[in-house]
Protein backbone atom coordinates (compact mmCIF):
# COMPACT_ATOMS: atom_id res chain seq x y z
CA UNK A 1 0.00 0.00 0.00
CA UNK A 2 1.51 3.32 -1.01
CA UNK A 3 0.87 6.89 0.06
CA UNK A 4 -1.59 7.55 -2.74
CA UNK A 5 -3.74 4.58 -1.78
CA UNK A 6 -3.66 5.64 1.85
CA UNK A 7 -4.85 9.09 0.87
CA UNK A 8 -7.68 7.60 -1.15
CA UNK A 9 -8.66 5.41 1.76
CA UNK A 10 -8.68 8.41 4.05
CA UNK A 11 -10.85 10.41 1.67
CA UNK A 12 -13.26 7.54 1.38
CA UNK A 13 -13.49 7.17 5.13
CA UNK A 14 -14.03 10.88 5.58
CA UNK A 15 -16.89 10.86 3.12
CA UNK A 16 -18.61 7.99 4.88
CA UNK A 17 -18.12 9.61 8.26
CA UNK A 18 -19.54 12.87 6.95
CA UNK A 19 -22.61 11.04 5.68
CA UNK A 20 -23.06 9.24 8.99
CA UNK A 21 -22.49 12.29 11.14
CA UNK A 22 -24.93 14.39 9.17
CA UNK A 23 -27.51 11.77 10.18
CA UNK A 24 -28.45 11.13 6.57
CA UNK A 25 -29.05 7.64 5.40
CA UNK A 26 -28.59 8.26 1.71
CA UNK A 27 -26.80 10.68 -0.51
CA UNK A 28 -28.31 11.16 -3.95
CA UNK A 29 -25.92 12.47 -6.58
CA UNK A 30 -27.41 13.70 -9.83
CA UNK A 31 -25.06 14.08 -12.77
CA UNK A 32 -25.60 17.66 -13.86
CA UNK A 33 -23.00 18.18 -16.55
CA UNK A 34 -23.84 19.48 -20.00
CA UNK A 35 -24.86 16.06 -21.27
CA UNK A 36 -26.91 15.35 -18.15
CA UNK A 37 -28.78 18.62 -18.45
CA UNK A 38 -29.42 18.06 -22.14
CA UNK A 39 -30.84 14.61 -21.34
CA UNK A 40 -33.20 15.95 -18.68
CA UNK A 41 -31.29 15.84 -15.38
CA UNK A 42 -32.99 19.02 -14.21
CA UNK A 43 -36.46 17.47 -14.39
CA UNK A 44 -35.19 14.30 -12.73
CA UNK A 45 -33.74 16.26 -9.83
CA UNK A 46 -36.86 18.36 -9.48
CA UNK A 47 -39.08 15.28 -9.47
CA UNK A 48 -36.97 13.62 -6.81
CA UNK A 49 -36.98 16.73 -4.61
CA UNK A 50 -40.75 17.08 -5.04
CA UNK A 51 -41.40 13.42 -4.29
CA UNK A 52 -39.15 13.45 -1.22
CA UNK A 53 -40.90 16.52 0.10
CA UNK A 54 -44.29 14.98 -0.53
CA UNK A 55 -43.34 11.82 1.35
CA UNK A 56 -41.53 13.65 4.12
CA UNK A 57 -38.24 11.88 3.46
CA UNK A 58 -35.59 13.87 5.29
CA UNK A 59 -32.74 11.43 5.74
CA UNK A 60 -31.47 12.05 2.22
CA UNK A 61 -28.87 14.49 1.07
CA UNK A 62 -29.09 15.64 -2.53
CA UNK A 63 -26.01 16.72 -4.41
CA UNK A 64 -24.86 17.17 -7.99
CA UNK A 65 -21.75 16.31 -9.91
CA UNK A 66 -20.36 17.30 -13.27
CA UNK A 67 -19.72 15.09 -16.25
CA UNK A 68 -18.97 11.55 -15.14
CA UNK A 69 -18.17 10.04 -18.51
CA UNK A 70 -21.43 8.15 -18.99
CA UNK A 71 -22.77 10.50 -21.63
CA UNK A 72 -24.91 7.92 -23.43
CA UNK A 73 -26.51 6.79 -20.17
CA UNK A 74 -27.59 10.21 -18.94
CA UNK A 75 -29.44 11.27 -16.89
CA UNK A 76 -27.49 9.34 -14.27
CA UNK A 77 -28.41 9.23 -10.59
CA UNK A 78 -26.10 7.65 -8.03
CA UNK A 79 -27.28 6.69 -4.58
CA UNK A 80 -24.69 6.30 -1.85
CA UNK A 81 -25.62 4.64 1.38
CA UNK A 82 -24.16 5.45 4.76
CA UNK A 83 -22.66 1.95 4.79
CA UNK A 84 -20.66 2.73 1.67
CA UNK A 85 -22.75 0.92 -0.88
CA UNK A 86 -23.34 2.71 -4.16
CA UNK A 87 -26.00 2.16 -6.76
CA UNK A 88 -25.99 3.87 -10.12
CA UNK A 89 -29.16 4.36 -12.12
CA UNK A 90 -28.95 5.20 -15.80
CA UNK A 91 -31.33 6.77 -18.30
CA UNK A 92 -33.53 8.03 -15.51
CA UNK A 93 -36.68 9.92 -16.41
CA UNK A 94 -39.10 11.62 -14.02
CA UNK A 95 -41.20 8.47 -13.79
CA UNK A 96 -38.22 6.30 -12.89
CA UNK A 97 -36.99 9.01 -10.53
CA UNK A 98 -40.26 8.81 -8.63
CA UNK A 99 -39.92 5.04 -8.46
CA UNK A 100 -36.38 5.35 -7.10
CA UNK A 101 -37.58 7.64 -4.34
CA UNK A 102 -40.45 5.32 -3.40
CA UNK A 103 -38.59 2.00 -3.69
CA UNK A 104 -34.99 2.79 -2.84
CA UNK A 105 -35.06 5.84 -0.60
CA UNK A 106 -38.26 5.01 1.25
CA UNK A 107 -38.38 1.21 1.29
CA UNK A 108 -34.66 0.54 0.88
CA UNK A 109 -35.24 -1.72 -2.11
CA UNK A 110 -33.13 -1.19 -5.22
CA UNK A 111 -34.80 -0.63 -8.54
CA UNK A 112 -32.85 -3.37 -10.31
CA UNK A 113 -34.36 -2.75 -13.74
CA UNK A 114 -32.54 0.57 -14.20
CA UNK A 115 -29.48 -0.03 -12.02
CA UNK A 116 -26.25 -0.29 -13.98
CA UNK A 117 -23.67 -1.04 -11.35
CA UNK A 118 -23.35 -1.66 -7.69
CA UNK A 119 -20.08 -1.18 -5.91
CA UNK A 120 -19.80 -2.59 -2.44
CA UNK A 121 -16.88 -0.74 -0.99
CA UNK A 122 -14.40 -2.81 0.92
CA UNK A 123 -14.25 -2.14 4.59
CA UNK B 1 -28.27 21.68 -28.25
CA UNK B 2 -30.46 22.80 -25.39
CA UNK B 3 -34.12 23.38 -26.03
CA UNK B 4 -34.47 26.06 -23.39
CA UNK B 5 -32.32 29.04 -22.49
CA UNK B 6 -32.91 28.21 -18.83
CA UNK B 7 -31.00 24.96 -19.38
CA UNK B 8 -28.09 27.02 -20.71
CA UNK B 9 -28.26 29.11 -17.56
CA UNK B 10 -28.23 26.00 -15.39
CA UNK B 11 -25.30 24.60 -17.34
CA UNK B 12 -23.22 27.77 -17.02
CA UNK B 13 -24.09 28.07 -13.32
CA UNK B 14 -22.88 24.49 -12.79
CA UNK B 15 -19.49 25.69 -14.05
CA UNK B 16 -19.62 28.41 -11.41
CA UNK B 17 -20.28 25.80 -8.72
CA UNK B 18 -17.40 23.73 -10.03
CA UNK B 19 -15.21 26.82 -9.68
CA UNK B 20 -16.10 27.03 -5.98
CA UNK B 21 -18.13 30.20 -6.27
CA UNK B 22 -19.96 31.36 -3.15
CA UNK B 23 -22.11 33.79 -5.07
CA UNK B 24 -23.75 33.40 -8.47
CA UNK B 25 -25.59 36.30 -10.04
CA UNK B 26 -27.89 35.56 -12.95
CA UNK B 27 -29.35 38.41 -14.96
CA UNK B 28 -31.99 38.13 -17.63
CA UNK B 29 -32.76 41.31 -19.49
CA UNK B 30 -35.60 41.48 -21.97
CA UNK B 31 -35.50 44.66 -23.98
CA UNK B 32 -38.47 44.58 -26.34
CA UNK B 33 -37.92 48.11 -27.57
CA UNK B 34 -34.48 47.34 -28.91
CA UNK B 35 -35.19 43.68 -29.52
CA UNK B 36 -32.50 42.24 -27.26
CA UNK B 37 -32.43 39.39 -24.82
CA UNK B 38 -29.35 39.44 -22.66
CA UNK B 39 -28.32 36.67 -20.29
CA UNK B 40 -25.50 37.06 -17.85
CA UNK B 41 -24.07 34.64 -15.29
CA UNK B 42 -21.49 36.16 -12.99
CA UNK B 43 -19.68 34.35 -10.19
CA UNK B 44 -16.90 34.90 -7.72
CA UNK B 45 -15.27 31.53 -8.36
CA UNK B 46 -11.64 30.87 -9.02
CA UNK B 47 -11.72 32.22 -12.58
CA UNK B 48 -9.75 31.11 -15.61
CA UNK B 49 -6.49 32.16 -17.18
CA UNK B 50 -6.17 33.07 -20.85
CA UNK B 51 -5.28 29.53 -21.91
CA UNK B 52 -8.32 28.02 -20.17
CA UNK B 53 -10.57 30.70 -21.66
CA UNK B 54 -9.31 29.89 -25.11
CA UNK B 55 -9.99 26.20 -24.52
CA UNK B 56 -13.59 26.59 -23.36
CA UNK B 57 -14.38 28.82 -26.31
CA UNK B 58 -12.74 26.89 -29.08
CA UNK B 59 -13.03 23.24 -28.12
CA UNK B 60 -16.32 22.72 -29.79
CA UNK B 61 -17.31 20.18 -32.41
CA UNK B 62 -14.24 18.02 -31.90
CA UNK B 63 -14.52 14.59 -30.40
CA UNK B 64 -11.62 13.07 -28.55
CA UNK B 65 -9.99 16.10 -27.02
CA UNK B 66 -13.31 16.87 -25.36
CA UNK B 67 -12.80 14.07 -22.91
CA UNK B 68 -10.01 15.98 -21.24
CA UNK B 69 -11.06 16.86 -17.77
CA UNK B 70 -12.97 20.07 -17.12
CA UNK B 71 -13.32 21.00 -20.75
CA UNK B 72 -16.81 20.61 -22.03
CA UNK B 73 -19.23 21.88 -24.57
CA UNK B 74 -21.46 24.03 -22.41
CA UNK B 75 -19.86 27.42 -23.00
CA UNK B 76 -19.37 26.76 -26.69
CA UNK B 77 -23.01 25.71 -27.01
CA UNK B 78 -24.26 28.94 -25.47
CA UNK B 79 -21.96 30.91 -27.73
CA UNK B 80 -23.34 29.09 -30.74
CA UNK B 81 -26.92 29.78 -29.67
CA UNK B 82 -26.33 33.49 -29.16
CA UNK B 83 -24.42 33.97 -32.38
CA UNK B 84 -26.99 31.98 -34.27
CA UNK B 85 -29.68 34.34 -32.98
CA UNK B 86 -28.01 37.54 -34.10
CA UNK B 87 -26.30 38.26 -30.81
CA UNK B 88 -22.89 38.41 -29.24
CA UNK B 89 -21.11 36.27 -26.74
CA UNK B 90 -18.67 37.57 -24.22
CA UNK B 91 -16.77 35.96 -21.41
CA UNK B 92 -14.54 37.74 -18.97
CA UNK B 93 -12.44 35.94 -16.44
CA UNK B 94 -9.12 36.06 -14.66
CA UNK B 95 -7.61 33.81 -12.01
CA UNK B 96 -9.04 34.80 -8.63
CA UNK B 97 -11.40 37.34 -10.20
CA UNK B 98 -14.39 35.14 -10.94
CA UNK B 99 -16.05 34.71 -14.29
CA UNK B 100 -18.71 36.65 -16.14
CA UNK B 101 -20.49 35.10 -19.11
CA UNK B 102 -22.72 37.32 -21.21
CA UNK B 103 -24.80 36.12 -24.13
CA UNK B 104 -27.11 38.35 -26.11
CA UNK B 105 -29.57 37.44 -28.81
CA UNK B 106 -32.33 39.01 -30.83
CA UNK B 107 -35.56 38.60 -28.91
CA UNK B 108 -37.53 38.20 -32.11
CA UNK B 109 -35.08 35.87 -33.86
CA UNK B 110 -36.89 32.84 -35.20
CA UNK B 111 -34.24 30.45 -33.88
CA UNK B 112 -34.15 31.88 -30.39
CA UNK B 113 -35.05 29.15 -27.90
CA UNK B 114 -37.70 29.95 -25.32
CA UNK B 115 -36.51 30.91 -21.89
CA UNK B 116 -38.26 27.84 -20.53
CA UNK B 117 -38.58 26.74 -16.95
CA UNK B 118 -36.28 29.23 -15.25
CA UNK B 119 -37.73 28.35 -11.83
CA UNK B 120 -36.58 24.76 -12.08
CA UNK B 121 -33.10 25.85 -13.09
CA UNK B 122 -32.82 28.20 -10.13
CA UNK B 123 -34.16 25.47 -7.84
CA UNK B 124 -31.61 23.00 -9.17
CA UNK B 125 -28.74 25.44 -8.64
CA UNK B 126 -29.91 26.19 -5.08
CA UNK B 127 -30.35 22.51 -4.27
CA UNK B 128 -26.99 21.64 -5.77
CA UNK B 129 -25.21 23.69 -3.17
CA UNK B 130 -27.38 25.33 -0.51
CA UNK B 131 -24.48 27.38 0.81
CA UNK B 132 -24.10 29.37 -2.38
CA UNK B 133 -25.89 32.68 -2.65
CA UNK B 134 -27.84 32.45 -5.89
CA UNK B 135 -29.31 35.69 -7.16
CA UNK B 136 -31.60 36.29 -10.07
CA UNK B 137 -32.33 39.64 -11.62
CA UNK B 138 -35.03 39.55 -14.25
CA UNK B 139 -35.84 42.75 -16.06
CA UNK B 140 -38.25 43.53 -18.84
CA UNK B 141 -39.23 46.91 -20.28
CA UNK B 142 -41.87 47.41 -17.64
CA UNK B 143 -41.19 45.06 -14.78
CA UNK B 144 -38.38 43.65 -12.76
CA UNK B 145 -38.00 40.78 -10.39
CA UNK B 146 -35.24 39.97 -7.95
CA UNK B 147 -34.54 36.79 -6.08
CA UNK B 148 -31.85 35.81 -3.65
CA UNK B 149 -31.52 32.35 -2.15
CA UNK B 150 -30.03 33.82 1.03
CA UNK B 151 -33.15 35.88 1.62
CA UNK B 152 -35.22 32.71 1.65
CA UNK B 153 -33.14 31.08 4.34
CA UNK B 154 -33.74 31.87 7.98
CA UNK B 155 -30.76 33.60 9.55
CA UNK B 156 -27.93 31.24 10.33
CA UNK B 157 -29.33 28.47 8.18
CA UNK B 158 -29.09 27.65 4.53
CA UNK B 159 -32.02 27.01 2.27
CA UNK B 160 -33.22 23.39 1.84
Amino acid sequence: MNLEQLKQLKNKAQKQIALRESGKKYRVVVSMGTSGIAAGAREVMKTMLDEMEKRGIESVEVAVTGEIGMVDAEPVVRIEEAGGEKTTYAKVNPEVARKIVVEHLEKGKKVESVAVGKVKEQE
Amino acid sequence: MFEELSLHILDIAMNSLAANASKIEISVLENHQRDWLILRVRDNGRGMDAAALHRVLHHRATTKTLRKKNIGLGVALLRQTSEMCGGHFHIRSAPGQGTSVTASMRLSHIDRPALGDLNSSILAICAANPKVDVRLHYRTDKNQYHFSSHELAPKGESCP
